[in-house]
């Protein structure tokens, strides 16, 4: 069995487009996926596509209707609304949703089964409290956490935190450094909810704890947004305007143990982890020393420090230090600009894609003046370690 | 209509079939922990197929413990996103270990109230709360005296 994608480098990201970020859009979810995906196609040169892929997960545990089109967008229900017979149209249903969604895009335009596949994700954040839930009856695995007062992610990352807080020595300064950078980051993206809105240490600080040590800084926002990006095969790609950028790799995985709902014990989450890293450097070929961009994911805040360490960036457990250094300072020359894309603290609820967007844009030359200088190889990263994966982009194929 | 509005009420647990007996001991106060037929080990929750050896019939029962364990994590919850908890803010969550078994963890609340001073491997036994007459849900206090 061998780990190396078969596909490398073979399927290129051709374009892109990008809502705008909000708390809550005055336009339906639905009609901003169809103006979304239209402008996407038209970015990457095209008039349209023949395949359609998403993860459409609503990711809350609240108590709120799934409904295609307004909560959630599938990619059938895409199509449709487009008005285009896809000859491929597919959702996933796994772990990752980004990078589930991008083998599954790639795995398309590889195989034939389309050859322009739109991969699109759209969040909703709905009226009423996103997480809160009115249950009276804890039944199948819920019965485990619910009547013991245990539910929803604010919790579930506590636990790995709180662990990782003892075993290691982390202070909330260093955390408040995690915020800063995201926010600086996000505060410079025209599209973000947080547009010129920097965070400070002090206000950090500042903020009460829900779930103790998480406070509501460290939880990304929920939001409204879409993005739409269109694949297609390096081959085609040559005819098309932009600089395309290259898939060259996966890391997924999943944890075995038994656990009750949402319980993520710190070694479940650094002992997966590092087996997906192990994966993506094994399926690129590349490893750590070789990446100039590695995006992080940050939907909680102490993702970063767990991503930090499972892809070999900086030592186990001295994540938090790193980050205090200054190491993750994306203005700061030699310092490694994990959180450029300003993440999801710093856009809002965008469940991954500010990460792969933030590889696309510095990997095509399209950031504009937040463009960075010589950045060949991105790892773009979605979920906690252990829950989700990554995935390796490139521009210079040729180099390996 | 007088009066405030109720309370919301803490959602309880509905036994089925695989886990009747873990809710007829909670209410005796006793701590049962599903068990292997065929290897022994321990599992929660159970499932369908035993993680230890694999077999696709474990005929788990329900065997009584000791109910003491250590605190591997921990959370002080000051919101709720379940309504019925609302009136017990600030409480503290903690994540066990029981002794019984390595990595054998369950979730529950500590009773001895947000400021009980908690590190990781704090020694902890099994409490139950009574939330209704036919119901009681297991949960945690420190044990007095005990090194943590
Ligand atoms: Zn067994």
């Amino acid at each position: 069995m061998s780990g190396t994608m078969a596909a490398r480098n073979k399927v290129v990201i051709a374009g892109y487009a990008h809502s705008q970020v909000e708390r809550h859009s005055d336009q339906q979810l639905g009609s901003m996926a169809v103006d979304t995906a239209r402008r996407a196609i038209a970015d990457a040169g095209l008039d349209a596509v023949d395949g359609f892929v998403t993860g459409a997960l609503f990711p809350t545990s609240g108590s709120h209707a799934a409904e295609d089109g307004i909560s959630l967008v599938t990619a059938n229900w895409l199509a449709e609304h487009l008005g285009i017979n896809p000859r491929y149209a597919a959702g996933f249903q796994g772990f990752g949703q980004i990078p589930g969604s991008v083998t599954m895009a790639v795995n398309a335009v590889a195989s034939g089964a389309a050859d322009y596949v739109l991969l699109h994700r759209a969040l909703h954040n709905p009226k009423g409290k996103y997480h809160e839930n009115t249950m009276r009856d804890a039944r199948g695995s819920q019965q485990w956490t619910v009547p013991q007062g245990y539910f929803g992610p604010l919790a579930m990352i506590a636990l790995p935190y709180q662990e990782y807080i003892q075993r290691y020595g982390a202070t909330r300064e260093a955390m408040a450094q995690v915020l800063v950078e995201a926010r600086k980051n996000g505060a410079r993206l025209p599209w973000s909810h947080w547009y010129g809105q920097p965070l400070t240490a002090e206000e950090y600080l500042a903020a009460p704890f829900i779930s103790d040590p998480i406070c509501r800084y460290d939880c990304d926002i929920p939001v409204d947004g879409v993005a739409a990006f269109v694949f297609t095969t390096a081959e085609r790609a040559k005819d098309l305007p932009n600089q395309p950028v290259y898939v060259s790799g996966f890391g997924m995985g999943a944890p075995v143990t038994r656990r009750t709902p949402v319980h993520w014990p710190l070694d479940d989450i650094m002992g997966v982890g590092e087996e997906t890293a192990r994966r993506l450097w094994e399926s690129s070929g590349i490893g750590p020393g070789d990446v100039d961009l590695p995006q992080v994911y940050d939907g909680f805040s102490p993702f970063v420090y767990f991503w930090l360490e499972c892809l070999g960036l900086c030592p186990k457990g001295e994540a938090h230090r790193f980050v205090l250094d200054g190491q993750i300072d994306s203005d700061r020359p030699g310092a490694i600009p994990a959180l450029s894309s300003g993440g999801a603290l710093g856009n809002g609820r965008m469940h991954g894609v500010p990460q792969m967007l933030e590889c696309y844009l510095q990997l095509s030359g399209r950031a504009g003046e937040r463009q960075r200088q010589g950045v060949n190889v991105g790892v773009a990263c979605h979920s906690s370690p252990h829950f989700g994966g990554a995935v390796v982009y490139t521009n210079t194929p040729t180099r390996r | 209509m007088t009066g405030p509005p109720a309370e919301p009420l803490r959602p309880l647990p509905v036994p089925d079939e695989l886990s009747a007996p873990y809710w007829d001991a909670a209410a005796r106060h006793r701590l049962a922990v599903a068990r292997c037929s065929r290897c022994g080990t321990f599992a929660h929750p159970p499932d369908v197929v035993c993680q230890a050896c694999g077999t696709s019939d474990p005929e788990f029962r329900f065997t009584e413990v000791s109910g003491r364990g250590r605190v591997r994590s921990w959370t002080v919850m000051h919101q709720s996103f379940l309504p019925g908890f609302r009136a017990d803010l600030p409480y503290v969550l903690v994540d066990v270990e029981l002794v019984e078994q390595a990595d054998l963890r369950l979730i529950g609340r500590l009773l001895d109230g947000p400021d009980a001073p908690l590190g990781l491997g704090s020694e902890v036994h099994v409490a139950f709360e009574d939330v209704t007459p036919e119901v009681s849900v297991p949960a945690f206090v420190l044990t007095a005296g005990a090194d943590s």
